[in-house]
C-alpha cells in the first residue's frame, strides 16, 4: 500500500523523463487524444504493435515475480491453448475512439474533419450553387450507426459535409466524393428534374398547371391576345371578370397580353381553380418563350403551385370546422 | 400656487378650514370634514324589491333569436309595380357625364354606308327624334349602360356598315324597281351587341323614312301575361292588349311617315272608318280600342305592304318596311298559353307571331322593299333545339365548316357538322319559318373599334386615365375578343 503522495511523486518523476513534445501532448491529452493532427508534430495514432507471445504466463505482468511463478501456482498443461492465450493477452480496440460513447460517430467526425483540413484551400462554388444533394436525416444516421447521437452533434457533422460539398465540382477529390457517398440519402429527390418546356416547330409552348382539384393544359403561341378555354372564348367560359383576369394574369403582369394567344383545356374543380390552374400553366409556357420574364412572373406569384386543398371533414362537425347549430335541449 | 397660510402672521389660515376656495364644488358631507379619514356613511337606502315578474315563456321554434335579428320596417312598402318600374327604368342621359366635344350625330347625312365606312370605329350620337322613336319602340334595354353618358351614342362597327349597305340595297338605290327584302337573324355571344345592332339599323331606317315595326321582346308575347282569345277561324290566337299597345308604338314612332299616308283599300272592319284617314290616325284608332286592335293591325299591315302608287293620288306612296324582332328564340317553341284542350299553344299559332313568320317565309310579300331583322336573346335564352340546330348549320354552311382549322391541341382539323339529336322532335314550323332567313353571327369588336369606344368612355369622363394601346389590348382580351357588353363591364361598369 503506497501512499498517494508517493504515487504522485513517482508519476512526476516518470513524466520528467519523457520528451518535451510528448509531455505537451500529455498535458492536453483530454482535448487532443481523439484528434491527432499533423501540425502539432505528434505521431498519428497507430494500431498497437503485434504482440509476440512467449510461453511465459506472466509476460505482461507489471511486477514480474523473479522466479517466474504466479500466485496461482504453475500453469496447467492440460487446458486448451486459446484459453491460455486469452488469459494472457490484453485486447486493444481498433479505434482510438472506442471509449467515447459514440465511437462510430466520432470516427466519422474525425475522418471528415481530417478531409476538410486537407482540402479546405480548394476553390468553392459560389453561394447557393453547390450541387443539391439530400443528405441523410438525423434519424436515418442514428439508426445506421446505432449510437445515441444527439441532433446537434449530427448537425455539426452535416456542416462539415455541406462544406465539403461546396468544393468546386471540377476539382472535387475522389477521396471526398467517396467519403460523402455514405452520407447521401438513397433516394435523391433533386435528381428528379422536370422536363424542360420548349417551343416546338409550330411555335407552341405547352405547359400544365394545377390548383385545388383543377388541372389545365395550355398552349401559348405568339398572337394577338386571344384566349380559348375548352373551345370557348374567355367570356363564354368564365362569367366572372375576376376569373378571366386570373386566367391571363401571367400575360397581364408581364405586359404580354397582346402578343400571345392562349389555348387552354381545363378540367376538374370549380371556376376559380380552373382559372388559376390556367394562370400557372400559362406562366410556365410563357417562360419557354421568354425565360427572362422569370423574376417578374415569380414576383407576380404565377410560378408557384398553390398547395392548398379543401380541408377534410371531421366527425361531429358539419364541415371541416363548422359546428352544428346550437339547440336548446 | 397660493399659500394656504397668511405670510404676515404665519398663524392664520387664509381660507376657512371647511371650505376650499380652490374647489368650485358645492359643499357636501364628504368634503365638510376635509381632514377626516372616516368614509361617509350616508349611503342611499337599499331599494325595495319590486313585484316579482314572471319570466318570459320559453321560446318557440329551434332557431336562436336575438334582438338584433329583428329588422325594423321603415316607411311604407313600395307600391304595386313600383319596384318593377324601377328595375325596368331606362335612363338615357346623365348630366354628370362630360359632354363629348365633336361628337357627331347618326343623322341622315351620316347614314349612307359609304359615310359610315369612314366613320367606322367612331361613336355617333342618336338624334333627339331617333331617341324618342326608339324609346317608344322599346329598343333601349335597362342592362345597357346608357345612363352613364350625356346622350345616347353607339359605336359604328363593321356590322353597322354592313347593315347600312343592306338597307341601301333593300331600298333599291337609284333603281326603284330593284327593291329587295333582307331577312336576317342575328345571333352571337351574350353582350355581343345584337340588340344595339338592331337599334342602329332602326335608327338608320328611321333616317331614311322607313316605317319601323319592332317586337321588343319575344318573351312578352308567349309567357301568358297578356289576354288572348281565338280568332274567328279558331286556329290562331289574338292578343288584343298587346296588339293595341303595338299599334300605339307604331303610330307614335312613325308619326311623321304614317301621317302622310292614307288608306288605299277597302277593309272589312268592325267599325266605320273615314275613307281618306291617315294611317297614323288609323293605327291610333286600333290602339285606343283593344277589341278592334287586331283587325286594325291586319288592315294596317296590308296597307303598309301594298305596292307604292305615288302617282295615283295623295298619300299613296309606301316606304320600305323595317320589321324587328328581339328575343326571337322565345317564339320558336311552344308558348305558355293554353288551348281549349288545355295543351300548350305553339307560339306560331299566336296571330301576331304567325303574321311575322309569314313575312319571314315570304308568304307576305314586301313589294316596297324592307328588312326583317330578328335577334336571338342570349341573356334570357329560351330552349329551342330546332332554332339552335338551324342557326348552327346555316352558319356552318356560310363559313365553310368543313374547312380544317388549326388548334394547337388537335392540329389541323375540321369541326364536325352539328348533328340533329335523334331523341328530340324537330319542329317543322320553326324549320319552315327560318328557311329563307339568313344568319349573321355578331362577334367582338376589332381592336380599332374598341379603341374608339374606349376613347369615347374617356372623353365622357367615365374611364379614368389615358387610353393606350396596352389598355385597349388588355380590355379587349379580357372581354373575350371585344365582346362589347363585357368590354363595357370591364372598362366602365366595374367599380373597384
Amino acid at each position: 500500500m503506497e501512499s498517494p503522495l508517493l504515487r504522485t511523486g513517482f508519476r512526476r518523476a516518470i513524466a520528467s523523463t519523457h520528451a518535451s513534445s510528448q509531455r505537451q501532448a500529455l498535458a492536453c491529452q483530454r482535448r487532443w487524444l481523439a484528434t491527432p493532427t499533423e501540425s502539432s508534430g505528434r505521431e498519428p495514432v497507430r494500431a498497437a504493435q503485434p504482440i509476440q507471445f512467449t510461453r511465459d504466463d506472466n509476460q505482461f505482468a507489471r511486477n514480474k515475480p523473479a522466479g517466474g511463478f504466479s500466485r496461482r501456482g504453475p500453469p496447467r498443461g492440460d487446458g486448451p491453448k486459446s484459453d491460455i492465450l486469452l488469459s494472457r493477452i490484453r485486447i486493444l480496440p481498433a479505434s482510438p475512439s472506442y471509449f467515447t460513447a459514440t465511437p462510430r460517430y466520432t470516427d466519422d467526425l474525425l475522418a471528415l474533419s481530417a478531409l476538410l483540413r486537407k482540402y479546405q484551400l480548394l476553390p468553392q462554388c459560389p453561394p447557393g450553387e453547390a450541387p443539391r444533394i439530400a443528405w441523410k436525416t438525423w434519424e436515418q444516421y442514428k439508426s445506421e450507426v446505432d449510437e445515441p447521437v444527439k441532433e446537434t452533434r449530427y448537425n455539426r457533422l452535416l456542416e462539415i459535409i455541406k462544406r465539403l460539398n461546396y468544393i468546386h465540382p471540377a476539382l472535387m477529390p475522389e477521396e471526398v466524393t467517396t467519403a460523402l457517398e455514405r452520407f447521401k440519402r438513397i433516394l435523391q429527390p433533386f435528381l428528379n428534374k422536370p422536363k424542360p418546356i420548349i417551343v416546338d416547330n409550330y411555335g407552341r409552348a405547352r405547359a400544365s398547371g394545377r390548383r385545388k382539384s383543377s388541372t389545365a393544359s395550355v398552349y401559348v403561341v405568339e398572337g394577338t391576345g386571344e384566349a380559348v378555354v375548352n373551345g370557348k372564348s374567355l367570356t363564354e367560359y368564365f362569367g366572372r371578370l375576376h376569373d378571366r383576369e386570373s386566367a391571363v394574369w401571367a400575360l397581364k403582369q408581364t405586359e404580354r397580353l397582346d402578343r400571345y394567344n392562349v389555348w387552354a383545356t381545363t378540367s376538374g374543380g370549380g371556376t376559380t381553380g380552373q382559372a388559376e390552374s390556367i394562370m400557372l400553366a400559362t406562366a410556365k409556357a410563357l417562360m419557354a418563350h421568354e425565360p427572362d420574364l422569370r423574376p417578374i412572373l415569380k414576383r407576380a406569384g404565377t410560378l408557384t403551385r398553390n398547395p392548398k386543398r379543401v380541408e377534410r371533414k371531421k366527425a361531429g362537425k358539419l364541415k371541416a370546422r363548422k359546428m352544428p347549430a346550437w339547440v336548446k335541449r | 400656487m397660493s399659500r394656504s397660510i397668511c405670510s404676515r402672521c404665519l398663524s392664520r389660515s387664509q381660507f376657512t378650514l371647511e371650505t376650499s376656495a380652490s374647489s368650485p364644488l358645492p359643499l357636501n358631507t364628504a368634503q365638510r370634514a376635509a381632514f377626516s379619514t372616516t368614509s361617509a356613511l350616508a349611503a342611499n337606502p337599499p331599494k325595495k324589491k319590486g313585484p316579482v315578474t314572471a319570466k318570459p315563456a320559453s321560446r318557440q321554434g329551434k332557431t336562436l333569436r336575438l334582438n338584433k335579428n329583428v329588422r325594423e320596417s321603415t316607411g311604407k312598402p313600395p307600391a304595386q309595380g313600383e319596384r318593377k318600374a324601377f328595375r325596368k327604368k331606362i335612363v338615357l342621359s346623365n348630366t354628370n357625364a362630360l359632354e363629348v366635344q365633336g361628337l357627331q350625330d347618326l343623322n341622315l347625312e351620316n347614314s349612307s354606308a359609304e359615310k359610315l365606312a369612314h366613320l367606322e370605329g367612331q361613336v355617333l350620337a342618336l338624334t333627339d327624334a331617333q331617341v324618342s322613336a326608339l324609346r317608344t319602340l322599346d329598343v333601349f334595354k335597362p342592362t345597357q349602360a346608357w345612363n352613364l353618358f350625356r346622350k345616347p351614342a353607339t359605336v359604328i362597327r363593321k356590322e353597322t356598315v354592313e347593315i347600312a349597305k343592306a338597307l341601301e340595297s333593300a331600298q333599291g338605290g337609284e333603281d326603284a324597281n330593284a327593291k329587295q327584302v333582307i331577312k336576317r337573324i342575328l345571333f352571337g355571344e351574350k353582350g355581343s351587341g345584337k340588340t344595339v345592332l338592331q337599334l342602329q339599323a332602326m335608327a338608320l331606317a328611321l333616317n331614311k323614312g322607313w316605317v319601323v315595326l319592332h317586337f321588343p321582346n319575344g318573351q312578352d308575347l308567349t309567357n301568358n301575361q297578356t289576354s288572348y282569345h281565338p280568332d274567328e277561324s279558331g286556329k290562331l290566337y289574338v292578343q288584343p292588349e298587346y296588339t293595341a299597345n303595338l299599334l300605339k308604338t307604331i303610330a307614335s314612332a312613325n308619326q311623321k311617315v304614317l301621317s302622310g299616308m292614307q288608306l288605299s283599300m277597302k277593309h272589312t272592319l268592325p267599325f266605320p272608318v273615314q275613307e281618306n284617314i291617315s294611317l297614323s290616325r288609323f293605327a291610333e284608332m286600333g290602339a285606343n280600342n283593344a277589341e278592334n286592335a287586331h283587325a286594325v293591325y291586319i288592315a294596317l299591315m296590308k296597307e303598309l305592304t301594298a305596292p307604292s302608287k305615288p302617282t295615283t293620288g295623295k298619300g299613296q306612296q309606301r316606304p320600305p318596311l323595317f320589321l324587328g324582332f328581339d328575343a326571337i328564340d322565345h317564339v320558336m317553341r311552344l308558348s305558355k298559353y293554353l288551348n281549349s284542350e288545355a295543351g300548350l299553344v305553339h307560339a306560331h299559332d299566336l296571330a301576331l307571331v304567325n303574321d311575322f313568320t309569314r313575312y319571314m317565309t315570304g308568304e307576305h310579300a314586301l313589294p316596297n322593299g324592307g328588312m326583317i331583322l330578328a335577334a336571338v336573346s342570349e341573356s334570357n335564352r329560351a330552349a329551342s333545339e330546332t332554332l339552335d340546330y338551324l342557326l348552327d348549320t346555316k352558319y356552318g354552311a356560310k363559313t365553310n365548316w368543313a374547312e380544317p382549322r388549326f388548334n394547337p391541341h388537335t392540329g389541323w382539323k375540321a369541326e364536325p357538322m352539328p348533328a340533329w339529336s335523334p331523341y328530340a322532335p324537330f319542329d317543322e314550323r320553326v324549320g319552315k319559318a327560318l328557311e329563307k332567313m339568313d344568319v349573321q353571327k355578331v362577334e367582338g369588336l376589332s381592336k380599332a373599334e374598341a379603341k374608339g369606344l374606349m376613347e369615347y368612355y374617356a372623353l365622357s369622363g367615365v374611364l379614368r386615365g389615358a387610353v393606350t394601346e396596352r389598355l385597349v389590348g388588355e380590355k379587349w382580351s379580357l372581354s373575350g375578343g371585344g365582346i362589347i357588353g363585357e368590354l363595357e363591364k370591364a372598362a366602365v361598369k366595374t367599380r373597384i
